[in-house]
């Protein structure tokens, strides 16, 4: 019993982090209508933002993880600007394979300049709390805080405040927030700004939770997709119980599966919903 | 000088497709003006033209005497040209309230007290105003849509096919809401599918056939009018 327990755990703080990332991807899919599957780059990027301002100028992680905000969402906004936006008349799919294309090549940006070696974050080693059983780790409570007070404040910039109101409104029908005075291009630039500079705090949180290397995006992406498609494309709560239930799956497939058949968990999951819900659990039903 | 004027208007949507062919009309200061005509005539598409949804490629439109032809949508918007389209005419996973809100984007400090005026001459949208404008009927979606083409305090406010798809009953509401805005000062101009009962609250009319105004007159003369009745009121 404690084994399911600890595995509910697990995945439930695995799935917060994962929940970060995954809300900056659906929210660029809800207004711009492609996956920009560069937000594993943005990811990792914000990774070692934060990981130079920790180690480098003895940052803590409140501070790091704003950095990493700031650069990831910075450098997202450009690479949209010169690479992906000009792709953008050619359809979604055209968008979507030039994001992989950019990923790849901001991925070995990151490997020019900090190679391909492990790094981990100057931080206090604390031992495991244990109680009833189970185990948790100071750090990981502490990174499963920061998702919850992340994710809170999106959803309270979505729904209070007029920038949020416009993302909205753009999200659900771009024609019509044009009648209204709302500028898309303008709207979008900050979305991909949020989003990639919610993928950057994703992968400092992640990156906690171990160690950081250039790939740490890209192992993350399948699972940050499959939270999105299974929450609904577009749709921000969804995408965080999206992210809660793959989580959650994948610790509990570890109790069944050797730990190399975890990632198999994020396709089954993408088959499944495809095959039976293809809008996923809050998306809208395709026109 | 007329409030609205469109001349010469020739528009399309794709490169060689033209559905507006030299259109022109006006609207006066306090008219309620309705176009008329056959389906492909390019009614709505006439309507976004003047909105700034679809560009003009011959021809002028000017609001006051300011040519806003060049302009995109969204400074139309602040010309004070208000579209109200057809459909998807509201933000459905936005509650009413927020959709009020929104509709102000650019004049955000007079939001509230429009809102409230808003809620009073239409207390549907106070009684719903948390819940999602996806759930409402079809007759209170097109009054929170006209709602929402107020919240600018417009000039000139565009409706294309308001009574689409609604019950009599709720056709002859909504044509009474239009009449009750009309009578505080607000100029209309409209398409409608419903050309008898939009022709007979109008100042005038127009006809417009095959991408060009072929008739223009007050509306309960137009209404009344054989021809017309014959071509296009099935009559």
């Amino acid at each position: 019993m404690s084994i399911l327990l600890q595995a509910l755990l697990n995945g439930v703080m695995n799935g917060a982090l994962i929940a970060v990332p995954a809300i900056g991807f659906t929210a660029i899919f809800a207004v711009l209508r492609y996956p920009n599957f560069a937000i594993a780059a943005y990811a990792t990027i914000g990774a070692f933002a934060a990981w130079w301002v920790n180690v480098h100028f003895g940052a803590g992680i409140l501070p790091a993880l704003l950095v990493a905000f700031a650069i990831a969402g910075c450098i997202g906004v450009g690479a949209e600007e010169t690479a992906l936006k000009q792709l953008r008349g050619a359809g979604a799919l055209t968008v979507a394979i030039g994001s992989i294309a950019l990923n790849t090549v901001l991925e070995n940006v990151v490997r020019l300049f900090f190679g391909n070696d492990l790094r981990g974050y100057d931080l206090p080693l604390v031992p495991d709390w244990r109680f009833m059983g189970l185990r948790v780790g100071p750090q990981q409570l502490q990174s499963l805080a920061f998702a919850v007070v992340i994710m809170a404040a999106v959803f309270a910039f979505l729904r209070y405040t007029r920038f949020g109101k416009a993302m909205r409104a753009v999200a659900d029908n771009s024609d019509l927030a044009r009648l209204k005075g709302i500028e898309p291009a303008h709207v979008a630039v900050m979305t991909i700004f949020l989003g990639a500079g919610l993928a950057g705090v994703g992968g400092v949180l992640i990156g906690l939770d171990a160690s950081i290397d250039p790939l740490l995006g890209f192992r993350v992406l399948l699972t940050v997709f499959a939270a999105a498609v299974l929450g609904g494309l577009g749709s921000i709560p969804g995408a965080v119980v999206g992210a809660l239930a793959i989580g959650i799956a994948e610790e509990c497939a570890l109790l069944v599966a050797p730990a190399s058949y975890r990632s198999a968990v994020g396709f089954a999951a993408i088959l499944l919903v495809l095959t039976v819900r293809p809008r996923g659990f809050f998306g809208e039903r395709a026109n | 000088m007329s409030l609205l004027l469109a001349k010469d208007v020739v528009a399309g949507y794709g490169a060689a497709e033209q559905i507006l062919k030299g259109a022109s009309i006006h609207v006066e200061a306090g008219e309620i003006v309705t176009v008329i005509g056959p389906n492909g005539a390019g009614k709505s598409t006439l309507l976004k033209v003047i909105a700034g949804l679809v560009p003009a490629r011959e021809g002028s439109i000017l609001l006051d005497d300011e040519d806003v032809t060049r302009f995109g949508a969204v400074d139309r918007t602040r010309t004070g040209i208000s579209f109200v389209p057809q459909e998807r005419n509201v933000f459905g996973n936005l509650t009413i309230a927020e959709n009020l809100e929104i509709s102000a984007y650019r004049d955000g400090g007079e939001a509230s007290r429009r809102i409230e005026e808003l809620y009073e001459r239409y207390p549907m949208l106070a009684g719903k105003r948390r819940d999602l404008a996806r759930t409402l009927s079809g007759g209170q979606r097109q009054i929170l849509a006209m709602a929402m083409g107020l919240m600018t305090a417009p000039k000139l406010l565009l409706l294309d096919e308001p009574t689409a798809g609604l019950s009599p009953r709720a056709a002859d509401e909504l044509f009474d809401a239009i009449v009750a805005l009309n009578r505080g000062g607000l100029p209309i101009l409209m398409v409608e599918q419903h050309a008898v009962e939009a022709l007979a609250i109008s100042a005038r009319g127009y006809v417009l056939v095959s991408g060009k105004e072929s008739a223009e007159g007050p509306g309960p003369q137009l209404a009344a009018d054989p021809e017309i009745r014959r071509l296009f009121l099935g009559g």
